[in-house]
């Protein structure tokens, strides 16, 4: 087969995976109910926890997103991989003959959407409870995918590492959040550039977000072979 | 804390640390091999490969 | 391996000839460097008694850096030539393993050490600057591998997993060093660098490299032994394992 086709291949059986997981969710509705209202209470919580100080709260409105987006993600993450765990589904993605890495870029594919989803209802928290404008929408825009992809990746690169042991729910947190730790220092920078915050180089952050994009969804593609034959 | 003192305290828990560690490490062998018979001369040690043992 | 472990019946069930002599050669080691570091070396101009710090501090995350490339390395011979082993690679799994919990022990001891050092020269234990903030990620990122290494699961499964962890995090190391020295800078350079001539000289040149040294005897000590205690593991999961699987044929036949 030539290289070309097999490309094709790998893209279309990835978007077989990414839609099966988006029905799922379209069925469950676990994001938009459940994991998305988590995420305005976290702002919520962080604006009890700052005494609603109005100047406070503008400051660190870019980091609590991204901090709420993180442990949105978590959650998730771990709902993506409990559906394969369950009723040997992973066995059944394994046998239905999907590279592994449609199964990776599917799976980081369905949750970049999810990950969409949740932020555009947090970025509405955040404009209504910490008044916060925006001064630079390419910026804004450029950056929120950026971050979407580069959490995307690495949730399911590391969500897949965590998948089917008894402790997943604590252990990929701990697994997770240090190496998203760049991803939200980067994006919390941009957002601030692009909220008028500071006058920080956010594309420059921007770009660090991409790179870390590119070099996860590398690691993930090469990886997700050992992994997903473990079972 | 004064100077020396930290200087004392960062030197004690370094120390502390390896030793405690390098304890356990001893302490976990030891039961493990106890365990399972090893240690003995004739006991059941299989043919494993000798490299770093 | 069996002439080994046969013959310490009295002794630590983890001990060889070869590595007694290396145990005493690093608690010889440890204990010049104590002498070295707190009485023979000299006090600072600048910083004074507490550069004695620098003895431990450095050394230790040198230790910590070598021990975690031994890790990477091991993980990526695991995944590259593991299923060509005739042991499946466990080898390379238990050098990880050992490696990366000595380098957890030695991160550990730099970042204490150094707040206590930064309590005094800087007046505060924390500083969020480049360096402090990737040890602490690099610190709770190989906190997690073990974690992961740790769980119950099938061995070969089990160690694949943590291999490509391993790698990943080798990976991701780079990523958050860049980022956070972006972010913020305050640390002193790096207090060696090799082709250059050092900033610190004579006697406190000395006793850094020779306390590298001994910390290195060290931790070779507290690998070998942990690789050998993770055999011993093994072995008596195997063990358990047929145990059970003889107790489970006696119900069948009984």
């Amino acid at each position: 087969m030539a290289a070309g086709s097999w490309g094709t291949v790998v893209w279309r059986d990835a978007l077989l995976v990414a839609g099966k997981d988006l029905r799922i969710e379209l069925r469950a509705r676990v994001t938009i109910t459940q994991v998305a209202p988590l995420g305005v209470l976290i702002l919520v919580v962080f604006a009890f926890a700052f005494n609603a100080n109005a100047v406070l709260l503008a400051q660190g409105a870019a980091g609590l997103y991204w901090v709420a987006v993180m442990f949105g993600a978590v959650l998730v993450i771990q709902r993506a991989f409990d559906v394969e765990s369950d009723d040997g589904n992973q066995d059944a993605l394994r046998l239905s003959g999907f590279h592994p890495g449609s199964i990776f870029l599917g799976k980081a594919m369905a949750l970049a959407v999810q990950l969409l989803v949740l932020q555009t209802v947090l970025w509405v928290g955040l404009v209504v409870f910490f008044d916060v404008g925006v001064a630079d929408w390419p910026l804004l825009g450029c950056a929120g995918l950026a971050g979407t992809s580069t959490i995307a990746v690495c949730g399911t690169l590391y969500g897949a590492l965590a998948a089917g042991v008894s402790v997943r729910d604590t252990l990929l947190p701990l697994l997770l959040l240090p190496v998203l730790a760049p991803a939200l220092l980067a994006g919390t920078r941009a957002f601030e550039a692009a909220t008028g915050v500071t006058t920080d180089a956010g594309w420059n952050w921007t770009g660090l977000l991409f790179v870390m994009t590119a070099v996860y969804t590398v690691a993930g593609l090469a990886a997700f072979g050992p992994l997903v034959e473990d079972g | 804390m004064s100077e020396v003192a930290s200087v004392v305290a960062g030197y004690g828990l370094a120390v502390v640390a390896v030793a405690v560690y390098g304890a356990w490490i001893v302490a976990r062998g030891r039961s493990i091999g106890r365990e399972l018979g090893i240690g003995d001369p004739g006991g059941p040690n299989g043919q494993e490969d000798g490299r770093w043992t | 391996m069996s002439e080994e472990l046969g013959s310490t019946a009295q002794g630590s069930m983890t001990a060889s000839v070869a590595t007694r002599v290396l145990g005493v050669v690093a608690a010889a080691a440890a204990a010049l460097m104590l002498v070295l570091g707190l009485v023979v070396s000299p006090a600072d101009v600048v910083q004074g008694e507490a550069v004695r710090l620098l003895y431990v501090h450095v050394p230790a995350i040198w230790v910590a850096y070598g021990s975690f490339g031994l890790t990477s390395l091991a993980s990526a011979l695991l995944l590259w030539r593991g299923r060509r082993r005739s042991d499946g690679g466990r080898h390379y799994d238990r050098l990880a393993g050992s490696a990366a919990e000595c380098g957890v022990v030695f991160t550990a001891i730099t970042l204490v050490s150094g707040s206590l050092w930064g309590k005094i020269t800087w007046g505060t234990y924390w500083q969020w600057d480049a360096r402090l903030t990737t040890t602490v990620l690099l610190f709770i990122t190989y906190v997690g591998y073990l974690a992961l290494r740790n769980l119950p699961a099938e061995p070969t499964v089990r160690a694949r997993r943590a291999a490509v962890m391993a790698l990943v995090s080798f990976v991701n190391v780079p990523i958050v060093h860049f980022s956070v020295d972006w972010w913020r800078t305050l640390h002193q350079p790096a207090s060696l660098r090799i082709g250059r001539r050092p900033e610190i000289t004579g006697e406190m040149y000395w006793t850094l490299l020779y306390s590298t040294l001994a910390v290195s005897v060290v931790a070779a000590w507290l690998m070998i032994h942990r690789y050998r205690v993770i055999r011993l593991e093994e072995l008596r999961d195997e063990a358990g394992l047929a145990v059970a699987l003889e107790q489970r044929r006696g119900e069948v036949v009984g």
